[in-house]
């Protein structure tokens, strides 16, 4: 395995008296992709929500790309500026157009220039191919469309990481098939990612690790062949079955 | 086969709509005569009273009892007393331009353009400083008129603007000092506003204005307007701290997530994604805020200010006008309209914008 750009070494974390995560070991090198499936409640947005800090890990480490995260800011601000985040809920802002949606964190971030941030932001929009919605606001489009500005608006901070937190999850079926179309695109492009979805085909045609997680701890970590062919652990094979069946 | 069924046929002339409406039945019948006759008896007498019957002026030995109506020659009359206080006649002229330039400060931080951290507060810098040069002079050769001589409408609207515009920051300040992750800057701003909220406006006014001069040394009192200014701004920032909190409240958890991960600092995530998502939030509830402070200036009467409630008061206070008072309260109750109206339609145009920019 290459270098590794994400390192979590024993990581924990409660809410309140609840253990959500037991003890994580997970190394993602540069370039890979890794699908994070499991039951809900497993943890496994916490997991990657640990990896931008949305949520503080009670215990053990995590190294990002060479810095490890604790309470120093600068540090997190640096990460943050490396690892993209796309959202359940797409969380784009309302008040904004699609535009100023993609070029505003750039100017406010990255400091830069107004025309270079839009510019940008509509190279991004455009290879997610919703340049043409650049005027309108979030509401106005649906909600495959704002998924794929989501997903713009993170690739416009040129991140080395790409965190994916069941982006399809909300989404009416019939729109699945364009935001996964793009994740490939992105994936095909030699993009870092780390994807907690339930989209098993994605997982199969892109992932170059499942990682299967039950009960806050990791119960397998597999390539997809081995992981759909030849599951080892009994939860794997309970929730395969029952992802499988329709 | 049965026929398509068709549309029911709908009278849409404005005779069918009253048949509709207002004589489907024999009881909406009499309900509808009846409270035809109260409306159009009350609307006769009022047209009557301030228009056909009403004095305009008074010819020579005429008097306000020989008017039918209302007699509007009291505004002829008592109308630079009731729109300038105490101010010296001769420099009425100030006042109105002082007054005309803090409106037209209102009117233009009204403007989109002006809503930018540089423009809006150089905006209201400008009016304030025409204002004050203009009301208390000292300067261009214009005499000194001190605040206790400042009175009617320019008091009324400076007052006014004074405390939204210091107040306004501060309740900025202390909704997100009240969302703090520090627990002591927290609870303190909690306990601030609750204090302030649970004590009634006259009492902060008069502590402002009364108790400070008995317990501060003098070189900090400063003017008894300005104190008594700030201490509103306080009362009003204390509400309108848990409006825009409100607003906040109303915003989902994802949009400060969002902004997090794309690395965008504290300062940029409240000014760029919080508030103004928070304003278009609590836009309802600030302008009725604004309403009722508007309204509320006139309790600076009690500790000796001439705003123009108090000098409609002294208007009708000799016995010469004393009987005019109802035209009188009529024209300061119109001027207050046109204002209050004003910020009402403003807020509704607000709202609609927020809507078509899709808040």
């Amino acid at each position: 395995m290459p270098d590794p750009v994400i390192q979590l070494i024993g990581v924990t974390k409660s809410f309140g008296p609840i253990q959500v995560l037991r003890g994580i070991d997970l190394k993602v090198g540069l370039g890979e992709k890794v699908v994070i499936c499991g039951q809900s409640g497993s943890g496994k947005s916490t997991t990657i929500r640990c990896i931008n800090r949305l949520e503080a890990h009670d215990g053990g480490r995590i190294i990002v790309d060479g810095v490890e995260l604790t309470d120093d800011l600068d540090a997190l601000d640096e990460i943050r500026r490396e690892v993209g985040m796309v959202f359940q809920r797409f969380n784009l802002f309302p008040h904004l157009t699609v535009r100023e949606n993609c070029a505003l964190p750039q100017i406010r971030v990255r400091g830069t220039s107004r025309a270079d941030a839009e510019a940008n932001a509509m190279a991004q929009l455009d290879r997610m191919r919703i340049a043409d919605q650049a005027a309108k606001h979030p509401d106005e489009l649906s909600g495959g469309q704002q998924q794929r500005v989501a997903i713009a608006r993170a690739l416009c901070m040129e991140p080395k990481i790409m965190l994916f937190d069941e982006p399809t999850s909300a989404l009416d079926p019939e729109m699945i098939g364009e935001v996964l179309d793009c994740m490939v695109g992105l994936a095909r492009g030699g993009m870092t990612m780390v994807c907690v979805t339930h989209e098993m085909g994605f997982a199969r045609s892109v992932a170059d690790r499942v990682v299967f997680m039950g009960d806050g701890m990791i119960l397998e970590a597999a390539t997809p062949d081995d992981f759909f062919e030849r599951p080892q652990a009994q939860e794997t094979k309970d929730f395969l079955s029952k992802i499988m069946a329709h | 086969m049965e026929a398509a069924l068709r549309p029911p046929v709908v009278d849409t002339t404005a005779f069918g709509w009253a048949r509709r409406r207002l004589f489907a039945t024999p009881v909406d019948t009499i309900v509808t005569l009846c409270f035809g006759a109260v409306v159009v008896w009350v609307a006769l007498r009022i047209v009557d009273w301030t228009l056909i019957s009403a004095l305009w002026s008074l010819e020579d030995g005429q008097t306000c009892r020989d008017a039918a109506g209302a007699c509007w020659a009291v505004i002829e009359a008592r109308g630079r007393l009731i729109l300038f206080g105490l101010y010296p006649y001769e420099e009425h002229w100030r006042s109105t331009l002082a007054c005309l330039a803090i409106v037209a400060t209102m009117a233009l931080s009204c403007v989109p353009w002006f809503w930018s951290l540089k423009r809006l507060p150089a905006l209201w810098i400008g009016g304030f400083v025409t204002f004050v040069v203009l009301m208390h002079g000292g300067v261009f050769g214009l005499s000194v008129v001190t605040t206790e001589q400042w009175g009617g409408l320019s008091l009324t609207v400076f007052i006014f603007c004074s405390v939204a515009v210091i107040g306004m920051p501060m309740s900025i300040g202390l909704a997100l000092a009240r969302r703090s992750k520090l627990p002591v800057v927290r609870h303190v701003t909690s306990v601030f506003i609750d204090l302030f909220r649970s004590v009634p406006l006259l009492t902060i006014l008069f502590t402002a204005a009364v108790v400070i001069p008995l317990t501060v040394p003098d070189w900090a009192q400063g003017d008894k307007l300005g104190r008594v200014i700030f201490a509103f701004a306080i009362f009003f920032a204390c509400y309108q701290a848990e409006i825009i909190r409100s607003g906040m409240q109303a915003i989902p958890p994802g949009q400060e997530e969002a902004a997090a991960a794309l690395g965008m600092k504290y300062w940029s995530r409240v000014f760029d994604i919080l508030l103004p998502q928070a304003f278009r939030n609590s836009l309802p509830a600030t302008i009725n805020q604004f309403v009722i402070t508007f309204k509320e200036t006139s309790i600076v009467t009690i500790i000796g200010f001439f705003e123009i409630m108090a000098s409609a008061n002294a208007a009708v206070g000799t016995g010469e006008w004393g009987a005019q008072y109802v035209e009188v309260y009529f024209f300061v109750g119109a001027v207050y309209f046109l204002f209050v109206f004003g910020l009402s339609r403003y807020g509704a145009y607000l709202e609609k914008r927020a809507r078509l920019t899709h808040a």
